[in-house]
């Protein structure tokens, strides 16, 4: 079960992220400060390090920096009231892997801490190409098929394939997918993701298919094989 | 600057009007001099005219031929007119050669200018003169007169000084008048591009003040205080919305997260998850608006925190195609692109992919099933972006309207939208000092202009 430590000095926010962490089967434990955080982090062995950038001893970013200078190498998120674009960059520059706007949707949470476990038990592995199922993409001739049968994608498509198979098996937010795919941070609102996914959806999953792709109620996408 | 914007001045109509009472007081005073001096002179003429004609009629009748002589004799510079004339009319002595057809014989002084000269060819022209004619007591004819070329000499002198001095008041005070409207003129011109910028909606913009303190200075100085107040009470406000939307954000979130737990916990659909399903929904909705709301404060405060680079506009535009090709489709409706150029601009990239999304977002929205949406991206002085629709347009006593904030047009009905997206494309444009314009659409809808270059803010062309 990994383990997972919170920076977060106000309560109420902690006591959401660990209740939503351990409904996901995490175990979790809460640091209020930079202090107490830093010393448990060095303790040791935790999967992945959430920091509010704003705490009351120590700036987050300082908290990230000392954690990489001591070559501590968790997936950090950093999570942070300030959503703007230079704090951003700033907060990803000091060695946290992902960015999370206060205040933010628990589920959204929980998805990113998701995909950093994931793409961290994958670093290392040059990957030519992703196979779920009977759908395997072919990341250099950037085809895809299903079952042996070829499906033709656009490029807006086959990048939003890539972002599911690269991470299967786990809840991805409309958020995320516009992110990872478009490289933008803000909302682009209405249901034009989930449109994106209907079309995909179509040429992936056609009638008589065991379906691959999800809807999570209330989340987001998931691509996984029914078992 | 034109005449016509000197001539509008108020100094410059002063000036002309100080230079026209001048004009009309000169004349009016060399006018009175002249009639008074003319007026003194032909007295003085008409006076000797008179004692000269009083002494021959009192002399002898014998000798006044003989006296007639000797006065001529003694007119060196020969102003005097004299003429005697038999009871027949015959010319008897005098310089005058015969009795002037005008000239009434009734004793009083009159102007004459027909009469001929003993020693000058007769279609000589004569000096004007005065003269008098008698007939005296023996019967005869007697005509005694003066040259007055003088008089007219005078008249002429004052006549010229009259045009040459109006000559010179009437280039004088056009002169001055340019001279003097200059300054109020640049002042009138700082003050109005002051406004200019206040109008665009720089609201920190202050009229210039001089040290002088005069009249436009008074104006200056209240609606700089004018100035102020509106900002800061728009400040307050707008700090007042954005701190409601920065306090209700966190319960918001709140509310959604439990609403979530519950919907994650009551499993399989049922009419009562149907009902937490549209819950979340309308939370989602009205964060998305606080969101948006806080997003505005946001770009219209980072100014220096924005990461500007050079940016082709013609890239951008082809991602928010790729976003929003999908959805246009859906709804059976096209989104167009056309770009010409590759649109090479300096800006935040994140901030115009937003910005444009937001317009295509409503181009899309606002276009009838079967409509375009159009993207023109073209050189016009810089890069312009033109993005049509063919929806039910924006009526042009509303184009203002739409770009304030929670504003929704009356046909937009129940179209979905936290009615910021235009609010964030303003907020965005002005983050650049590009300018975005709202025009009607020749098929009918609505026709949204970014000039995508910073530009001064020239006088607009009235």
């Amino acid at each position: 079960m990994p383990k997972i430590l919170t920076i977060e000095d106000d309560a109420a926010t902690a006591r959401e992220i660990v209740t939503e962490l351990q409904a996901h089967g995490f175990e979790v434990d809460w640091a209020a400060d930079g202090k107490e955080g830093l010393a448990k982090a060095i303790a040791g062995g935790y999967d992945l390090i959430t920091v509010d950038r704003m705490l009351p001893d120590t700036d987050g970013l300082a908290v990230v920096g000392a954690l990489r200078g001591m070559r501590i190498e968790s997936p950090i998120l950093m999570i942070s009231a300030l959503s703007d674009v230079d704090e951003r960059v700033r907060g990803l520059r000091a060695g946290g892997d992902d960015y999370l706007t206060k205040p933010f949707a628990p589920e959204e949470m929980a998805a990113r801490v998701e995909v950093l476990l994931r793409r961290r038990s994958q670093a290392g592995a040059e990957v030519r190409s992703l196979q779920v199922a009977d759908l395997n993409l072919d990341l250099i001739a950037r085809s895809a098929r299903r079952g042996g049968k070829d499906i033709e994608l656009l490029p807006t498509e086959f990048k939003i394939l890539e972002v599911l198979m690269r991470n299967p098996g786990q809840v991805l937010t409309r958020t995320m997918i516009f992110e990872a795919v478009w490289h933008y941070h803000f909302d682009p609102g209405t249901n034009l993701i989930d449109v994106h996914l209907g079309r995909l959806r179509k040429k992936i999953d056609p009638p008589g298919t065991p379906p691959l792709i999800h809807t999570v109620r209330g989340s987001g996408y998931m691509l996984r094989e029914n078992r | 600057m034109r005449i016509a914007e000197y001539w509008r001045t108020t100094t410059f109509r002063l000036v002309l009007l100080y230079g026209a009472v001048f004009l009309a007081a000169v004349v009016s005073l060399l006018g009175l001099i002249y009639w008074r001096t003319a007026g003194y002179m032909t007295g003085q003429i008409d006076l000797i005219i008179r004692s000269e004609t009083r002494q021959f009629a009192a002399g002898s009748p014998e000798k006044l031929p003989e006296v007639l002589d000797t006065y001529q004799a003694r007119d060196a510079r020969h102003v005097n007119l004299y003429g005697l004339y038999s009871r027949d009319g015959r010319w008897i002595n005098g310089n005058v050669t015969q009795l002037p057809p005008s000239l009434a014989v009734d004793g009083q002084v009159h102007p004459l200018d027909d009469y001929r000269l003993l020693k000058a060819p007769a279609d000589d022209l004569v000096p004007p003169a005065r003269a008098m004619a008698v007939i005296l007591p023996w019967g005869e004819t007697l005509v005694v007169g003066r040259d007055v070329t003088q008089l007219f000499a005078i008249r002429r002198i004052i006549l010229y000084a009259l045009l040459e001095g109006g000559i010179a008041i009437t280039l004088l005070g056009l002169g001055l008048g340019f001279a003097l409207s200059l300054r109020p003129l640049r002042r009138a011109q700082a003050i109005r591009l002051a406004c200019e910028r206040v109008v665009a909606g720089q609201l920190d913009t202050r009229l210039p003040v001089t040290r002088r303190r005069d009249e436009l200075d008074y104006i200056a100085v209240t609606v700089n205080t004018m100035l102020e107040k509106i900002e800061r009470l728009l400040t307050e406000v707008k700090s007042v919305c954005d701190n409601i939307a920065h306090d209700l954000r966190t319960p918001m979130t709140r509310l959604r997260a439990r609403l979530y737990r519950l919907q994650q916990e009551s499993g399989k659909a049922g009419r009562k998850t149907v009902k937490i399903d549209e819950l979340i929904e309308d939370t989602d909705a009205v964060l998305r608006r606080f969101k948006a709301l806080l997003r505005i404060s946001e770009i219209e405060h980072g100014l220096r925190h924005q990461a500007f680079d050079r940016v082709r506009v013609r890239d951008i535009l082809t991602q928010v195609v790729e976003l929003y090709a999908p959805l246009a489709e859906d709804q059976g409706k096209h989104l167009v692109l056309k770009a010409d150029i590759a649109g090479e601009i300096v800006a935040d990239p994140e901030l115009m992919f937003e910005a444009i999304s937001n317009l295509v977002d409503n181009a899309v929205k606002f276009s009838p099933p079967g409509g375009t949406a159009t993207l023109s991206l073209f050189e016009e002085g810089g890069p312009c972006l033109d993005i049509t629709d063919q929806g039910p347009g924006i009526a042009e006593s509303e184009r203002a309207a739409v770009l304030q904030p929670f504003y929704r047009g009356e046909q937009a009905g129940h179209t979905e939208g936290s009615g910021l997206g235009l609010s964030i494309v303003s907020a965005i444009v002005r983050l650049h000092g590009f300018k975005m314009r709202l025009e009607g659409a020749p098929a009918g809808g609505t026709c949204v202009r970014l000039l995508l270059y910073s530009q001064a803010f020239a006088p607009k062309a009235a």
